[in-house]
């Protein structure tokens, strides 16, 4: 068995709001405070529809799996309510999987959170995994002061503690937390894999997510930072489980790829690069004082950001650092294929989110490159598994 | 000029630094949301008393306690401190987040103060002059909700701040949110400022951008007998922009001496 014997490619698509005001300049934040006036339903709903588009072609092209996410406030995503999006596509889907990654569970009740994914993984047949996130900065910052950001990581335990409790045990249990007192746990329905749908926690490779993912023997899985990062947290990932008396295996970590696929390299830097540009420089626009809130991180967490070059916000950063630090793979279906041969290899990591759409990149050159990565990069992984590699062997042999 | 000594006490496993200068009758400072300039600025004070200025929980060289996250939890801490020092009766002075701390002391423990200066407080509901949200402010334009006087920042601010500097920043505005990210302002207070009995100096900067000077007869009119002294040009940080709000609290707590 090696790791691609059941490589595994999720289509991730961002759900932006793809309308910039001619005077985007004047704005320092496309988050939290971004005047809602430019808020327009019609361009909404066009974009609604072909997100939709692109996200069911995904499981056309062969994709395993697709993924929504949720952020509140923002043009970065149109997903404030995670859970409605992925019961709009599982209910237009039939084979992929969907990973939901998921509803900031600090904004919701731990039961209702449960109640909401045990439905979707009910009503989809068992085609759920979720991913948990403790949520970005500026989702504290979008929602009433009742969600303190000082204790966003205490509450974010005890709320996954919750939700496995009441998957796992019959109920009705009781709970008595720091933050919630549950008198009758058994919440209804319950999911139909068992003992749970697949889960991960979300994280940007700090130690304390490593943490939690795993006390929680939690998958992992690793959002936008560049990948040597993200090669590294993984690697403490396995560290810190192995501590732990666990073995992470090759599908419990999910990379995530900025991608770009063309005929040569220089078509695919030339075709993707200014919309790749535009996600940094508009969709992701967000002032340090979003990023963290009061409490959000402790004191060595901020200072470690604010000392780290690497994790200054991308929003500054050139195309030729993006690059080189390893936030984006733009290039040929074989350049591509080989990168993410080598990351999967490197961190034995199985699962693959790709963002093939970015920033305001028009639907044709997004369909285009989905296009090419499953007809053109997916069988050029696929070809490096155990059966792939006999098979080479065998044509050789005749 | 007197200076200051320090003092450590170990309250509750939390290390509690305490900065103490001159001889005389206790006073207690309680200082605001943020200790960026020190308190070197009060040191007047310990020509006629025995100044004594704690840090706060999660401020300055005090340790960090995440579970202090209420104003009756500080309450209960400065018992703590007092019993420490043993401290009976003391005339108590708190400036912002301090005065209201000082404010709640006070109207629970009015037998211990003999009089109380509440220096532009932290704390009240006022629709009309509301406080501003700091929280919600940026670090690098809050100072001008601060004071007008950029100077008093000199030698205590690394131009351009430094990534210590701003941790420092960020840690202090952590311990401020545990008790203030819900709201800024106490929805209770109204109801017990009558219990402030001991005599009261309600002192105001009349140019303080971060909880305006119109709210000082809201308190006056909430608490019997409060006197108000407005400070003409003053801002927030009143002590490091004005020697005379120094000496108003000097002369008020004198006051009440027998000499």
């Amino acid at each position: 068995m090696n790791v691609f014997d059941d490589i595994q490619f999720y289509l991730f698509n961002h759900h932006h709001y793809i309308d910039e005001p001619p005077d985007s300049d004047r704005y320092d934040s496309t988050w939290v405070s971004y005047p809602n006036a430019n808020f327009n339903a019609e361009v909404a709903h066009e974009l609604y529809q072909r997100w939709t588009r692109e996200m069911l072609l995904a499981e056309e092209l062969g994709f395993d799996a697709i993924a929504v996410n949720e952020h509140h406030q923002t043009i970065y995503s149109m997903q404030p309510a995670t859970s409605v999006r992925a019961a709009y596509l599982a209910a237009l889907t039939k084979r992929v999987k969907i990973l939901v990654a998921g509803v900031p569970i600090n904004l919701s009740w731990p039961s209702r959170v449960a109640e909401e994914y045990a439905m979707l993984d009910v009503m989809s047949n068992g085609r759920m995994e979720f991913g948990f996130p403790l949520g970005t900065g500026m989702e504290y910052w979008s929602n009433a002061g009742q969600l303190n950001p000082t204790t966003a990581r205490a509450r974010f335990r005890e709320n996954l503690g919750v939700i496995l409790k009441t998957w796992t045990e019959d109920g009705p249990v009781r709970h008595d937390g720091e933050f919630y007192n549950y008198r009758f746990l058994n919440v209804w329905p319950r999911p139909m894999q068992k003992p749970h749908p697949k889960i991960y926690i979300v994280g940007s490779g700090s130690q304390e997510t490593v943490d939690v993912a795993t006390d929680f023997r939690a998958g992992y899985s690793i959002v936008f930072t560049p990948i040597e990062q993200q090669l590294k947290a993984m690697a403490n990932f396995r560290e810190a489980a192995e501590a732990k008396g666990w073995t992470v295996q090759p599908d419990d970590t999910i990379f995530t790829v900025i991608c770009y696929v063309a005929d040569t390299d220089e078509e695919a830097v030339r075709e993707a690069r200014p919309h790749i540009e535009k996600f940094f420089s508009w969709m992701h626009r967000v002032p340090p004082q979003f990023l963290s809130p009061p409490g959000y991180v402790s004191r060595s967490e901020f200072l470690r950001r604010a000392q780290s070059a690497a994790l200054a916000d991308g929003t500054r950063a050139t195309w030729e650092d993006m690059v080189s630090i390893g936030r984006i793979i733009c290039g040929s279906p074989d350049t591509v294929a080989d990168t993410l041969s080598h990351w999967a290899q490197e961190a034995q990591c199985s699962r693959m989110l790709m963002v093939l759409q970015h920033g305001d990149m028009p639907e044709w050159k997004a369909v285009k490159n989905m296009h090419m990565f499953a007809k053109e990069v997916i069988p050029r992984v696929r070809a490096r598994s155990s059966s792939g590699e006999a098979a080479k062997v065998l044509a050789g042999v005749k | 000029m007197a200076s200051y000594t320090e003092e450590r006490f170990e309250l509750r496993g939390i290390e509690t630094v305490v900065q103490i200068a001159g001889e005389g009758d206790p006073l207690v400072f309680l200082h605001g949301a943020g200790t960026v300039t020190g308190f070197d600025s009060l040191l007047p004070l310990a020509e006629r008393f025995r100044l004594i200025v704690p840090f706060h929980p999660g401020f300055g060289p005090s340790a960090d306690d995440t579970t202090v996250d209420d104003i009756h939890d500080y309450r209960r801490h400065y018992l703590d401190l007092f019993d420490e020092l043993e401290l009976e009766q003391i005339a108590l002075a708190g400036h912002s987040l301090g005065g209201w701390l000082a404010a709640n002391f006070a109207a629970d423990h009015s037998e211990r103060v003999t009089r109380l200066v509440l220096a532009a407080p932290f704390g009240l509901k006022v629709d009309d002059h509301p406080t501003t949200d700091f929280l919600a402010i940026p670090g690098d334009q809050l100072p001008p909700y601060l004071t007008a006087d950029m100077s008093i920042f000199e030698g205590h601010v690394p131009m351009p701040p430094t990534p210590e500097f701003l941790a420092d920043r960020y840690r202090e505005s952590t311990s401020a949110a545990r008790l203030m990210w819900t709201r800024p302002y106490d929805l209770k207070l109204h109801r017990w400022l009558h219990r402030l009995t001991m005599p009261t100096l309600l002192l105001w900067g009349d140019a303080d951008r971060l909880i305006p000077v119109e709210q000082a007869p809201v308190w006056a009119e909430l608490i019997p007998g409060a006197e108000v002294k407005t400070l003409p040009g003053v801002g927030h940080l009143m002590f490091d922009e004005s020697r005379e709000a120094v000496d108003a609290v000097g002369s008020f707590v004198g006051e009440g001496l027998t000499v």
